[in-house]
């Protein structure tokens, strides 16, 4: 991840070529054809790039549609529907040059249509239209405004320049002929089902129970990807989903649930790789509960925990343990800053520094009051592992004699708990984060109130004013130092217990190569991916 | 439901005595129960949305959920959506749309929900149906053989196999059954649906689940019971008794009391149950069914899908007990007469 910063450095405030592809087959010399099945947990509400926030669909829209620029596999930022770009010296003009050569996919009865600059100008209005509803609308609130200079120009305006604004240029063009309403997209719009792109794979069906059968575009500007056909099959149960691979009903799992990876490892058939994911669990305190207001206990909570024992018999030892509050894989995060260590004398010694006593049950006590706490879990679709760690955690807690209470809430409860009324002592929770790693709003003390990222009301005059200083500066170096410190002085606050990224894997049948993964987007070079016949 | 259809039924007969007098007692009975359905859907939709309504938890605050935000729930997109704030509001302007044959269309896909549902509904009619043939086809020469022969060594470990059957919990008994499949018998598309090209379910596919629910969803103990007493208590009556000794059909004699009765009564009071059951079995074989349908319309709270959901269920239960009802007064024709004089008294 490094590398990327470095790379968007470079690029800013110059002017880069491409050298052009030509539409029609590749001459790479690999084979064309064969059809790759893969199964997804669950199926998507929509298949548009406005509307969708759900995994399953984000993964579908790579394949089908195109941003102005792309992320390579070594994540530098690179043209994709525009061939070049200017930057004004001010950091507040973007000027992209577009392609010539790119059509929409053309639905029945439809003559091919070319992608214009009156497309982005329309992607941009549709997205930030008061009527559609996207979550991408605060990511794009930085622009002021959207310009075409000619067909095959557009001038963006940023209210003010900000850190790596190119990369904010990924978001995915919709054609101005797709959707029916002409100024807004919502999800009863017909396009959201029937999307066109100018993506390397056309929708070509979505059957009654959910199957998506994508289609290779012949037209494709990068030259035409081997693979005939991309199936997205929906499954309800992991178990059965894995079942599937394993008697080839499907060639390829986007994300093997961690128990099943040891069946899958022993099974020559199959490739498992790993992506990183940029998300993080951890326990979350609730620091207006006095008990829990004191730094001591909740290091002392950290020291009590064996994490990596806890991911070794949980998720098969696969994920990093972490000490601070960005993603291991990110450039922000301070390798500086080594992880507590599992020490319960450790913990004891905090917790009677912090004035608790032995009381007669063996519980810790202060003043006559106990050291018991509830700790609120949202049941998930996959909560076997999470029951687990949960039930872990209170053990080791009972070990230096804390008394925790779980509780099991339905999603939508525990979200009101949590983050409205603020009724809890610990949570269970994982963030997952975009490219932007931006945590501000997790610890911001602007941030505390309902349905506010800050929901634990950790307040820190110096992190505010490192976050702050993190927001507004433009020199990467800078940030980058800054978020090192703030790792630092947040894994000695510990408003949380930070406990680890998992390692995501994929597993899909040898037969398929040339396999590159986008840690989050999952297909972005799937146009390469080809079968050895 | 019984005292709601009294208080409805004395409301029909008090204008039923001036305006209906001489139609058919038949279409009296009918429009007396499509009365009572219809203010027992009424009663259901009612419920169903003040649960939904006091359930934590706002349906459009999904839609703006992405990464890294907690976010207010709904906010602006109530307004962007035009849905009203007020929950009688909301109420009113479902009921009036489900009232001219528009139950909305779903937060989440945005699809129109009657559409989806008559589309899943199929499927699960299918399953729920078919589910009562197997468990039929299994129950009732158990229970007749066991009536008739009374308790045997055929009769018995057959009766509780069966009742071991039905205390099986159906999600494990599937994931059971989904295992043989797999790993003894090696027939996997059987298990999965589809061969792995694309193509649609197999069909043979189908039966397992059907099967699966048929044999696990605990009806089966109780209709071999109930059968077997009522046949057993009919073949011991007079007139069975006398048929026999005249030498008629004893079969043809005992049919319509000690058999088509107690069956379609057992059947219509247990669609509940087998609705119930196909959440389950719906949610283990991937079967794109109203269970699922409903399970995931729950944890999104997308109200107008789990209404729509709710309202068609209750037609189901109510369709099965008006269905039995006639087989019963068709079978017995004293009975109607019967229950209105009962009525009157």
């Amino acid at each position: 991840m490094k590398r990327v910063s470095v790379a968007m450095l470079f690029v800013f405030g110059m002017t880069v070529a491409v050298s052009a592809w030509a539409a029609g087959p590749r001459k790479d010399g690999r084979p064309d054809g064969g059809t790759v099945n893969y199964g997804e947990y669950g199926r998507p509400a929509t298949l548009d790039p406005v509307t969708s926030n759900e995994m399953v669909s984000l993964r579908i829209t790579e394949l089908v549609f195109n941003g102005l620029v792309g992320i390579n596999e070594k994540q530098e930022i690179v043209p994709e529907l525009a061939e070049r770009w200017d930057v004004s010296k001010d950091g507040r003009t973007y000027v992209f040059s577009l392609r010539k050569d790119v059509t929409w996919h053309v639905r029945p009865g439809e003559a091919p249509m070319p992608f214009t600059a009156d497309d982005v100008v329309f992607t941009y209005n549709v997205m930030m239209h008061p009527k559609t509803i996207t979550p991408l609308k605060v990511r794009y609130e930085f622009i002021e405004s959207v310009e075409k200079s000619d067909d095959h120009t557009v001038r963006f305006t940023l209210k003010r320049p900000i850190l790596n604004a190119l990369a904010k240029f990924t978001f995915k063009i919709i054609p101005k002929h797709g959707p029916s309403n002409p100024a807004y997209l919502t999800r009863e719009d017909p396009f959201v089902r029937r999307p066109i792109g100018t993506g390397p794979y056309q929708l070509k069906s979505v059957s009654g129970d959910g199957e998506i059968t994508l289609a290779a575009n012949n037209a494709y500007f990068k030259g035409r990807p081997h693979l005939d056909t991309i199936v997205a099959k929906p499954f309800a149960d992991q178990n059965i989903l894995t079942q599937a691979l394993m008697f080839n009903a499907i060639d390829m799992i986007v994300l093997v649930n961690p128990r099943y990876l040891p069946e899958i490892q022993g099974d020559k058939r199959f490739v498992l790789q790993p992506y990183n994911a940029l998300s993080y669990s951890f326990f979350g305190y609730n620091l207006r509960n006095p008990l829990l207001a004191d730094r001591r206990v909740r290091k002392a909570f950290t020291y009590a925990l064996n994490r990596q024992e806890m991911l070794d018999s949980f998720f098969n030892g696969q994920g990093t343990i972490i000490s601070g509050p960005f993603a291991p894989g990110s450039w922000a995060y301070n390798l500086d800053v080594a992880p507590l260590p599992y020490d319960p004398q450790a913990a004891s010694a905090l917790l009677k520094e912090a004035g608790f006593s032995p009381g007669p049950d063996g519980i810790l006590q202060k003043a006559g009051k106990k050291l018991a706490l509830t700790l609120k879990v949202p049941i998930e679709k996959e909560s076997e592992a999470v029951k687990r760690v949960v039930l872990a955690f209170r053990n080791y807690l009972k070990g230096v004699g804390v008394d925790i209470k779980v509780e099991f809430e339905e999603w939508q409860a525990w979200k009101e708990d949590v983050f409205f009324e603020h009724d809890f002592d610990i949570i269970f929770a994982t963030w997952v984060f975009d490219d932007s790693a931006d945590i501000s709003s997790l610890f911001l003390t602007a941030e505390i109130g309902p349905w506010r990222n800050n929901f634990g009301g950790y307040s820190n005059p110096e992190v505010d004013s490192l976050l702050m200083e993190g927001k507004l500066t433009l020199d990467h170096e800078k940030r980058r130092t800054i978020n090192r410190k703030l790792h630092a002085v947040l894994a000695e606050e510990t408003p949380y217990t930070f406990l680890w990224t998992l390692t995501n894997y994929t597993a899909y049948h040898r037969k398929i190569r040339h396999v590159a993964i986008h840690p989050y987007k999952f297909f972005s070079y799937a146009d390469e991916w080809f079968i050895e016949p | 439901m019984w005292p709601s259809t009294r208080t409805s039924s004395s409301r029909t007969r008090t204008s039923g005595s001036l305006s209906l007098k001489g139609v058919p007692r038949v279409a009296r009975v009918l429009a007396r129960e499509v009365a009572v359905t219809a203010l027992l859907l009424l009663g259901v939709s009612v419920v169903v949305f003040a649960i939904l309504y006091l359930a934590p938890g706002d349906p459009f605050s999904l839609l703006l959920e992405g990464q890294m935000s907690a976010g207010v729930p709904g906010q602006g997109v109530h307004e962007a959506m035009g849905a009203p704030k007020e929950w009688h509001a909301r109420y009113l302007s479902w009921l009036a749309g489900m009232l001219r044959g528009n139950f909305g269309a779903s937060i989440r896909t945005g699809l129109p929900v009657l559409e989806e549902i008559s589309r899943v509904g199929l499927n699960t009619l299918l399953l729920t149906l078919g589910s009562m043939a197997v468990t039929l086809l299994v129950a009732v020469p158990i229970a007749l053989y066991a009536a008739v022969r009374g308790v045997n060594r055929v009769s018995f470990p057959l009766t509780m196999a069966a009742y071991v059957m039905s205390a099986l919990p159906v999600f494990w008994f599937g994931y059971v059954v989904i295992y043989l499949f797999l790993h003894t018998f090696g027939l996997f598309p059987l298990a999965l649906g589809s061969p792995g090209t694309g193509q649609g379910p197999n069909r043979l596919y189908l039966l397992l689940p059907i099967v699966v629910l048929g044999l696990g969803n605990g009806t089966l103990g109780e209709v071999i019971r109930h059968l077997r007493e009522e046949m057993g208590r009919v073949l011991s009556e007079d007139y069975v008794r006398t048929a026999r000794a005249k030498g008629a059909s004893v079969w043809k004699h005992a049919f319509k009391e000690g058999f088509l009765i107690p069956v379609t009564e057992i059947v219509a009071s247990k669609i509940p149950f087998l609705l119930g059951g196909a959440v389950i079995v719906e949610q283990v074989f991937n079967w794109p069914g109203m269970g699922r349908m409903v399970w995931q319309a729950a944890l999104d709270r997308d109200f107008p899908v789990i209404m729509g959901i709710a309202v068609l269920a209750a037609v189901f239960v109510r369709t099965g007990s008006l269905l039995q009802r006639f087989v019963y007064i068709a079978v017995n024709p004293g009975a109607s007469r019967e229950t209105a004089e009962r009525r009157a008294a």
